[in-house]
């Protein structure tokens, strides 16, 4: 039983929202709102889960002082402070105008931090385009004059050599991007829906974990 | 050694500081470049356009701040746009790296520029875990996901949000979304349950979302700092009473401009030194 109770609940619960959908009567409609409600809750658990788990490996770092510890020391400072101040705080702007401390440290400090971390990508990026971007056959060159078409015409820039530029540069994304687009879409979709389909069916048992 | 491979060579802080320099110099002089406005940003626009007074719409700030540069923008030139055509803003997030303040810091901004009322111009639901199963349950009723706002005032007790029960009661959705999110939003908000929708993504993520709007399945994409910067001059061109408010995409795109100007310079030379290299190799 200890396999088949888990099996026939994956099964009824992957099964009974696509019931819902070709069977949309009150009673049928009612549980299947439930069901949502219910996966809104768990996956906040799923987020739990994250957060032990980092709790435990930088806890694991300090502990035996592994190379980089002082990093993982921040981490769980910063997480405590930042959790304290979300549990016993509020968000957003305080009545007098200022900021909750919650809604402060994540403005002046997070989000700095991390706009500044992503900013640093741009100079990497002119690094290695120097670097590593070379015409070594016909397919890179080809990549190559597309990607220059793009970038030119996504500037006004391109708009001033030529008023033709950025209507290319909409073209080649109207079309041949959007036919390999299209293709990842469906391609990812497809497996997607045989994956769903083994489930329901309980050919794959991903929660029954390696046993 | 021959030069052509010594300047392949060249110390990368050489490329950091023109790109520096590249980034500075038009953030301190500003250039002025113009403004081309594309198709897929011109339908968000007119579908925002095309809406009455007292129409709503779901406004989701699905991103956080390492997306903030091109996205808040976005959500600046919405917000201004819908404040002035009366339009009810219902905002949500369902991003967990800081969804909920991103959509606090744009709200606020709007109060203060516009002194517009939260309550009655807009609401900010706040942050809801669970992703599609949230989109899907709001399917039918939002207030089941959102029972409050974010302070705390119950989604009933809210003069907004009354006469407003799920999706059907909204006129359009936007998500201003990083990630798959904004997929998600077209591929069950819209499909399922018809909401027209529309997304601001970041101009790596934009190429993807073309594949829907040729299918129809978005009205529209507003892809990075140029497609913000697009829609900014989209709503200072149909209300010009507000010029004079920042307008931090066009700012950022004649930055970006020119160091996309130094990035292909890059590519070029190095490529034409690579086969001046292969050309004396070969020789």
């Amino acid at each position: 039983m200890k396999r088949q109770i888990p099996i026939l609940l994956a099964i009824g619960a992957s099964l009974y929202p696509v019931v819902a959908f070709f069977v949309p009567t009150r009673g049928v409609t009612r549980f299947n709102q439930t069901l949502d409600e219910w996966m809104v809750i768990i996956a906040s658990f799923a987020l739990l889960l994250g957060i032990v788990s980092m709790i435990q490996v930088n806890l694991a770092k300090v502990r035996r002082r592994t190379s980089g510890w002082p990093f993982g020391l921040i981490v769980l400072v910063a997480f405590a402070i930042m959790a304290a101040f979300g549990v016993f705080g509020r968000q957003g702007a305080r009545p007098d105008g200022g900021l909750y401390p919650f809604t402060w440290v994540f403005q002046f400090g997070f989000s700095p931090l991390q706009s500044t971390m992503f900013s640093v990508l741009a100079f990497y990026v002119a690094s290695a385009s120097y670097r590593a971007f070379r015409v070594r056959n016909v397919e890179a060159t080809l990549l190559l004059i597309g990607a220059l078409i793009i970038m030119i015409g996504r500037i006004p820039l391109g708009e001033m050599i030529h008023p033709v530029v950025p209507d290319v540069a909409e073209w080649i994304m109207k079309f041949p991007n959007t036919a390999a687009q299209r293709g990842v879409i469906i391609g990812a979709a497809l497996g997607a829906a045989a994956m769903s389909i083994r489930v329901m069916v309980g050919i794959e048992r991903p929660y029954l974990g390696k046993s | 050694m021959h030069w052509a491979k010594q300047l392949l060579l060249v110390d990368r802080r050489i490329i950091f500081l023109l790109v520096f320099l590249g980034a500075l110099i038009p953030i301190i002089r500003p250039i002025g470049l113009g403004v081309q406005i594309s198709p897929p940003v011109e339908a968000v626009f007119d579908a925002v356009e095309r809406l009455r007074p007292g129409d709503a719409i779901l406004l989701s700030f699905d991103y956080g701040p390492s997306d903030g540069p091109e996205l808040d923008p976005m959500a600046n030139a919405i917000l201004r746009h819908c404040h002035k055509k009366g339009v009810k803003v219902v905002g949500i997030s369902l991003f967990p790296l800081g969804g909920v303040d991103m959509g606090i810091a744009r709200l606020n901004e709007l109060a203060t520029e516009l002194q517009a009322q939260d309550g009655t111009d807009w609401v900010n639901l706040g942050y809801k875990d669970g992703g599609q199963a949230a989109m899907k349950a709001m399917g039918e009723d939002i207030a089941a996901v959102f029972p409050t706002d974010v302070n705390g005032v119950a989604y009933r007790d809210l003069p907004l949000t009354r006469d407003i029960r799920a999706y059907r009661d909204m006129k359009l959705a936007i998500s201003l979304a990083t990630s798959v999110l904004g997929e998600w939003w077209i591929n069950l908000v819209n499909a399922q349950f018809g909401i027209p929708v529309a997304v601001g993504t970041t101009a790596v993520s934009a190429p993807r979302y073309y594949a829907y709007m040729e299918a129809q399945q978005a009205i529209g994409v507003i892809g990075g700092m140029k497609g913000a910067s697009e829609y900014e001059e989209l709503v200072e061109r149909a209300y010009p009473e507000l010029k004079g408010l920042s307008r931090t995409a066009t700012m950022g795109m004649d930055v970006q401009s020119i160091v996309h100007v130094i990035i292909i310079f890059f590519i070029l030379f190095g490529n034409l030194m690579f086969l001046l290299t292969r050309r004396v190799k070969e020789a």
